[in-house]
């Protein structure tokens, strides 16, 4: 891992795919912070205040647009960065992913790179 | 007599401690190769996930090459683009896909399923006409598990055996049908084309399909069905124009409500409802006051669409069971 990057939040339940996501960031030269269900994910995210979370929608415990909302509604992560990585695809999914807050959404199954891509895009903007 | 039975006793009783040693050593031994297998990807994990990166990768030994073949079909089923290519190369090169192609003619119908199954995760094109033959194997799982795998390796190629399977019921309609749909626009030459063929139920499958996947420009195609010598074709054709919303159609579709088959008539009104406009109105209230049950019902319904004005006069002067039930539902819905 490296030791400088910008932090990442990474949060699945998928075993497979957190660790897909998370070596192809630690590849790059991000850090990373892992939870599997979404109240981890939002405390962690608290504590930790990453530079940027890739949330997925469906997880346990609090979903990922929920977990969105709250860390729009408290000040240390209200300009966090949020990729939501969805296996539901349909519009009212993606606008509801936006109308949370989310900046950007992947579908699953994803590409790495593409998701390392956005990752790089969006925070290169800021 | 009394040594027999208890010569009989000891030998039962041996038995019966081979027997439960015999089970306890195995599962032992499931045990122990269980534990290896956990071992061995952990300690594959992180090679195997170079690999979808598209990193290069030292080759591993044979041993431990099923176990990475088995990681890396997992991490198949979750990425596509580039990762997914890489994939495709690795089991390509190290003759994995060609012995889950061997194993489709194994004797046990399990192992023939589970090998259709990771040729679609391995994400190979070679296995696409291995899996196609696969769709009329004798047992459904392993159909089963080749429409799937053929759905996700986006086959155009299959288009026409994935629709024969789904028509004829060899697969169940769930899984052929998403297969299908997962093509997307690489199915529609094929499904165009399948629009001609001279099996009345490819004809309908190909058309309804065409209804959820083509596009505008094929409604001249779909207009034509609406004369096919199938009612259920027609029918199709119309349930095809609605979705897609043709209003370049409108007048054909209008001709199906006087179509001689009453599910035909139902179904045109109901797409008569999906495109819209006013002129279908007097055709859709004459229906819904004459027709049978189905046929008047979706006329009404349509009408409450396309001229809910119409319907709420027509509603007032009671113009039929079917007229009153769609005032009364636009009027609770508005």
């Amino acid at each position: 891992m490296t030791e400088h990057g910008p932090l990442v939040l990474v949060a699945d339940d998928d075993d497979d795919i957190r660790s897909l996501v998370i070596f192809r960031l630690e590849r790059s030269g991000y850090r990373t912070v892992v939870a599997r269900d979404g109240e981890e994910a939002l405390a962690l995210a608290l504590e930790r205040v990453p530079a940027l979370a890739v949330l997925d929608v469906m997880m346990p415990k609090l979903d990922g647009y929920e977990v969105t909302r709250r860390l729009r509604s408290e000040d240390a992560t209200r300009g966090m960065p949020v990729i939501l990585l969805t296996a539901r695809a349909q519009d009212a999914d993606v606008a509801r992913g936006f109308e949370s807050g989310a900046d950007d959404y992947i579908r699953k199954p994803f590409s790495p790179q593409e998701l390392l891509a956005r990752v790089q895009a969006i925070l290169g903007r800021r | 007599m009394q040594a027999l039975f208890a010569w009989s006793s000891v030998a039962l009783g041996g038995g019966s401690v081979m027997f439960v040693s015999l089970l306890l050593f195995r599962r032992i031994r499931l045990y122990r190769i269980e534990v290896e297998r956990d071992q061995a990807e952990e300690r594959l994990e992180p090679l195997a996930l170079a690999l979808v990166s598209g990193e290069e990768t030292e080759a591993v030994d044979t041993r431990d090459a099923g176990v990475l073949a088995g990681l890396l079909s997992r991490y198949a089923r979750q990425v596509t683009g580039d990762s997914r290519s890489a994939l495709a190369d690795y089991f390509e090169a190290s003759g994995s896909v060609d012995r889950a192609m061997a194993a489709l003619g194994d004797r046990h119908a399990w192992r023939r399923a589970a090998a259709a199954d990771l040729l679609g995760a391995m994400g190979s094109e070679q296995a696409i006409g291995a899996l196609r033959d696969a769709l009329g194997d004798g047992s459904r799982d392993v159909r089963t598990a080749a429409a799937r795998s053929l759905g996700r390796l986006r086959a155009s190629a299959a288009v026409e055996d994935l629709v024969r399977v789904f028509v004829t019921a060899d697969v169940a309609h769930g899984v052929a049908g998403e297969a299908l749909l997962g093509l997307g626009s690489a199915a529609l030459p094929a499904l165009r084309a399948l629009t001609h063929h001279g099996d009345p139920g490819l004809r309908e499958a190909a058309v309804e399909l065409l209804g959820l996947l083509g596009e505008p420009a094929d409604s001249p195609l779909l207009v034509a069905r609406l004369r096919d010598s199938a009612a259920e074709v027609r029918a199709s054709a119309a349930r095809a124009l609605g979705r897609l919303a043709a209003e370049d159609a409108a007048a054909a579709v209008r001709g199906a409500l006087d179509d001689r088959i009453p599910f035909v008539r139902a179904a045109a009104a109901r797409a008569l409802g999906e495109i819209g406009g006013r002129d279908a109105a007097p055709a859709l209230l004459a229906l819904a006051r004459s027709d049978h049950y189905d046929a008047a019902q979706s006329a009404a319904r349509a009408l409450a669409r396309v001229d809910p004005e119409l319907l709420a006069a027509a509603g007032r002067e009671e113009f039929g069971q079917h007229v009153l039930e769609a005032a009364d539902r636009a009027a609770i819905r508005s």
